[in-house]
C-alpha cells in the first residue's frame, strides 16, 4: 500500500493518494478480516449438557469456537419459570455466567443466544440437572369457570336425587307395600325434577366441554356439543328410567312393580353408560360394577323416605313394611359395598393416591360419611327396629328420626360423590400424564412421524419415524432433533438421535423445560452431501 | 448490558458471514474452465480438520484436483446424468464426482485452501447458483457439513451451513 502511495507525482497528490490508500487499505482489511470470521459454535459447556451434579454449579461457562457477545441468556427453572441472566463476563472465547443463588434441585435449561464476530447470531440450549433430573410433576387440573362448575355440581346432585330417591322411591312404593303409598309424592317430585335436570345438564356438559362461561348455555353450540359427549347416553337412559318410574306411580300392583323394576334397572344402566368409573378398564368389570352400585344405591336410598314416612305416620302396615325392608336390605348392601370397593381400587391404583389426589380425598370424605351411615343403619337394624317392632310408639318415632338422619347422610354422600365430576381419578391422571404428543411432517423430500412421550414438560423421549416424501424407506446417516420455543425465548435444544434398531430414531432423556407451543426441526442427513430439513410444531402440556 | 448492545451493533453492521467453506472466485461463465479454490477457515467446533470432501455438482465435468503436500488425494468417479460435449469435439459421459483430500491435519487456528479445476458445461442453468457441497471431517467422527442448499429463490444467508456457491454467468 505504501508503495502505491509512493507512486504519486507531487507531495500534495502523494498525501491525497496516501489518504485514499489508507481508506482502501482499511476497507481491504475489513473485508479480509471478515473473511476470517466464522460462525461461532459451542465447543463445551460447564456444567456439560445433560450432566447431573450433586450441588448447584458454582460456575456456568460456555466455551465457543470464536469470541462471542451474548444477546440473550435465560435460565429456565424446573418449575418452568424463566430468568434472564445479566451477570456474565466474556473472556476470550469463554462466556462466564454467574448462576443465580439458591438453585433448587431439578433440571435447568440455559438458553443462550450469542453473536459471533461475523455478525451471525447463533443460539442453543444446554440442560443440566442438580441432584437428579426433574420428574414430571402432577398435571395441574384444568381451571373451569366457577359458575359452570357450581351449576354442573348442583345439576349432578339433583340428578342423583332423582335417580336414587325418585326411581328408588317408586320401586320401594311398589315393592315394599308401604301403607297409603307413603313416599310416593316425594319420589314423584324428585323424578319430575330429574326430568327437567337431565336434559339441562347436557347443555352444562356442553358448556364445560367448550370451556365457555355459564351464559354460553343459551348458545345452541353448547347443546350440540353436550349431545356429543358420552354423558348424553346417561341422560337419555336416565330420562327413560325417570319416565318409567313416574309411570309406575300411576298404577298399582303388578304393573307398578314391573315398571318400577325396569326403572331401577334403567338407573344402573344410565350410570354405567358414562363417567370416570364406567370408562375405566377392564370395561367388562367396571360397567357391571357401576350398574350394581347404581341400582343398589337406588334400592337402599329409595326405600328410606317411604319407610320413614310410613313409620312417622304410624300407619297400620308400617311394621310389615319395616320387616320386609330389614329382610332384603342386606342383599342390596352386599353388592353395593363390593362394587364400591372394586371401583375405588381400580380408580385409585395405589393407596397413596387416597391422600395425594383430589379424587382420593373425595373418596375419603365419602367413606367417612358412609361409615356414619352404616353405623346409623346398624343401630336402626339391631336396636331401633327391634324396639319399633315391639309396638313401642317412641321406638317407631326414634326410628323414623334416625331414618331422616340417614336420608340427610345419603344426600350429603350424593353431594360429595358429585364432586368426582371435577376430580379425574388417579388412573385417568396417570393415563393423561403419559399421553404422548405426536405430529406428522410431510414435505416432498421427506416425511416424519414424531412422538414426544409423555407430551408434557419434563424428561421426555422423542421417537421419529422417517420416510421419503412418497412413502418410501429413508435410510438416513444421521438425524438431529432440535426443539425450540421462540415464544418463551428458548433457543433450540439439539440432540443427535440414535437408532435402536427397530426402524425408529430416538432421543432419550431430553428435558423440555416449559410447556407451550414448541417448534421441532429434524435435520436428516440422507447422504454425506445431502441434508433434508423438515420442521413442525407441537403443543407440550404442563 | 453494554456487551449486548455491542453484540447487537455487531449483528447489524458486520459484513455478511464468510465463516464457512467458500469459493475464492464466486462467479464464472459457463462453457469454460473454472478453478475452484475452497477456502477453509475453520475446523469442526474447534477440532482440526483431517479430511475435506467436495461433491462435484452435475454439469461440472473433466474435474482434476490439485494435490496437496501432506494430504492423500483420491477421487470418486461415476457416470454423469448425460453426455456432455468437452473440448475438441470430445464427449464425456463419466468422470470425477467427488474429490477427497484425507490424512492431513489442519488445526482449527489455521487456514488452508483446497483447489480443483473443472469445466462448467453450457447446460448449467445460469439463473441459479451452482453449489459445491463440502464436508470437513475431524477426529472422533465429528464433521462440519457445508452442504445446505437454499430452496429455490430463498437466500443462503439464513442457512447455518450453506454449501459454497458459484454464480454462473452466460457463456462468453
Amino acid at each position: 500500500m505504501r508503495r502505491m502511495a509512493g507512486t504519486g507525482a507531487g507531495v500534495l497528490a502523494g498525501m491525497r493518494d496516501r489518504a485514499a490508500a489508507y481508506v482502501v487499505a482499511a476497507v481491504l482489511l475489513l473485508v479480509s478480516a471478515s473473511a476470517a470470521f466464522a460462525h461461532a459454535s459451542l465447543v463445551r459447556a460447564e456444567p456439560a449438557d445433560g450432566s447431573v451434579s450433586a450441588a448447584a454449579p458454582a460456575r456456568v461457562a460456555l466455551v465457543f469456537s470464536e469470541p462471542v457477545s451474548p444477546i440473550a441468556l435465560r435460565l429456565i427453572a424446573p418449575d418452568g419459570g424463566a430468568e434472564t441472566l445479566e451477570r456474565f463476563a466474556v473472556k476470550g472465547t469463554t462466556l462466564e455466567i454467574q448462576p443465580p443463588a439458591g438453585l433448587t434441585p431439578g433440571t435447568y435449561a440455559l438458553s443462550w443466544r450469542v453473536v459471533s464476530e461475523d455478525g451471525h447470531p447463533v443460539g442453543g440450549t444446554v440442560a443440566f440437572s442438580i441432584g437428579a433430573p426433574s420428574a414430571s410433576g402432577a398435571p395441574a387440573a384444568e381451571a373451569a369457570d366457577g359458575a359452570v362448575r357450581a351449576a354442573i355440581w348442583a345439576a349432578k346432585v339433583a340428578f342423583y336425587a332423582a335417580l336414587f330417591f325418585g326411581v328408588g322411591g317408586a320401586f320401594a312404593v311398589a315393592w315394599l307395600g308401604a301403607p297409603s303409598r307413603s313416599g310416593a309424592r316425594v319420589a314423584a317430585a324428585a323424578m319430575a325434577a330429574g326430568v327437567v335436570v337431565a336434559p339441562l345438564s347436557l347443555g352444562l356438559q356442553g358448556v364445560d366441554a367448550l370451556g365457555a362461561s355459564l351464559d354460553a348455555v343459551t348458545n345452541p353450540l353448547a347443546w350440540t356439543t353436550g349431545w356429543g359427549v358420552s354423558y348424553a347416553r346417561t341422560a337419555v337412559a336416565a330420562t327413560a328410567a325417570l319416565a318409567l318410574g313416574l309411570a309406575s306411580l300411576r298404577v298399582c300392583g303388578l304393573p307398578a312393580r314391573a315398571l318400577s323394576a325396569a326403572a331401577l334397572l334403567g338407573v344402573g344402566l344410565a350410570l354405567a353408560a358414562s363417567g370416570h368409573a364406567a370408562a375405566a378398564s377392564p370395561q367388562a368389570l367396571t360397567r357391571p360394577m357401576v350398574f350394581l352400585h347404581g341400582a343398589g344405591v337406588a334400592f337402599w336410598a329409595g326405600a328410606l323416605a317411604p319407610l320413614g314416612l310410613a313409620l312417622a305416620r304410624e300407619g297400620a302396615g308400617a311394621l310389615a313394611t319395616l320387616r320386609r325392608f330389614a329382610r332384603v336390605v342386606p342383599f342390596a348392601l352386599l353388592p353395593l359395598v363390593i362394587s364400591g370397593l372394586t371401583l375405588a381400587a381400580i380408580q385409585l391404583e395405589s393407596p397413596a393416591a387416597l391422600v395425594e389426589t383430589a379424587y382420593g380425598r373425595v373418596l375419603l370424605a365419602k367413606a367417612a360419611l358412609l361409615a356414619g351411615l352404616f353405623a346409623l343403619a346398624a343401630l336402626n337394624r339391631w336396636r331401633l327396629t327391634g324396639a319399633a317392632e315391639n309396638g313401642d310408639r317412641r321406638g317407631r318415632r326414634n326410628l323414623a328420626r334416625a331414618i331422616a338422619v340417614e336420608i340427610g347422610l345419603v344426600a350429603a354422600i350424593l353431594g360429595v360423590a358429585a364432586l368426582w365430576r371435577f376430580t379425574p381419578p388417579p388412573r385417568a391422571l396417570a393415563v393423561a400424564a403419559a399421553e404422548p404428543a405426536a405430529f406428522h411432517i410431510h414435505t416432498d423430500k421427506a416425511m416424519a412421524d414424531v412422538t414426544i412421550a409423555p407430551g408434557r414438560a419434563g424428561p421426555v423421549t422423542v421417537s421419529v419415524v422417517i420416510m421419503t416424501g412418497d412413502f418410501g424407506p429413508l435410510d438416513a446417516k444421521e438425524l438431529t432433533v432440535a426443539l425450540s420455543n421462540p415464544a418463551a425465548g428458548i433457543e433450540p435444544i439439539r440432540r443427535a438421535a440414535t437408532k435402536p434398531g427397530d426402524g425408529t430414531w430416538r432421543v432419550d432423556g431430553l428435558v423440555i423445560p416449559a410447556p407451550g407451543r414448541w417448534q421441532a426441526r429434524l435435520d436428516i442427513l440422507v447422504s454425506d452431501f445431502k441434508m433434508v430439513r423438515v420442521s413442525g410444531e407441537v403443543d407440550i402440556r404442563r | 448490558m453494554k456487551t449486548i448492545v455491542l453484540g447487537a451493533a455487531l449483528a447489524a453492521f458486520a459484513t455478511a458471514a464468510s465463516a464457512h467453506v467458500t469459493l475464492e472466485t464466486r462467479e464464472a461463465p459457463v462453457g469454460a474452465s473454472y478453478k475452484a479454490v475452497f477456502k477453509t477457515p475453520h475446523g469442526c467446533k474447534g477440532a482440526p480438520t483431517n479430511v475435506v470432501r467436495v461433491k462435484i455438482p452435475e454439469g461440472v465435468i473433466g474435474v482434476k484436483p490439485m494435490p496437496k503436500p501432506g494430504w492423500k488425494l483420491e477421487t470418486v468417479t461415476g457416470k454423469y446424468a448425460r453426455a456432455y460435449p468437452y473440448y475438441h469435439g470430445v464427449t464425456l459421459t463419466e468422470g470425477v464426482t467427488e474429490v477427497i483430500w484425507s490424512g492431513g491435519e489442519l488445526p482449527d487456528a489455521f487456514y488452508d485452501e483446497f483447489v480443483l479445476q473443472g469445466f462448467l458445461t453450457k447446460d448449467l442453468n445460469t439463473e441459479a447458483p451452482l453449489y459445491f457441497p463440502v464436508v470437513q471431517e475431524c477426529p472422533g467422527g465429528a464433521a462440519a457439513r457445508w452442504i445446505e442448499i437454499p430452496a429455490a429463490g430463498a437466500s443462503a444467508s439464513e442457512l447455518e451451513a450453506p454449501a459454497p456457491a458459484l454464480k454462473l454467468l452466460p457463456a462468453r
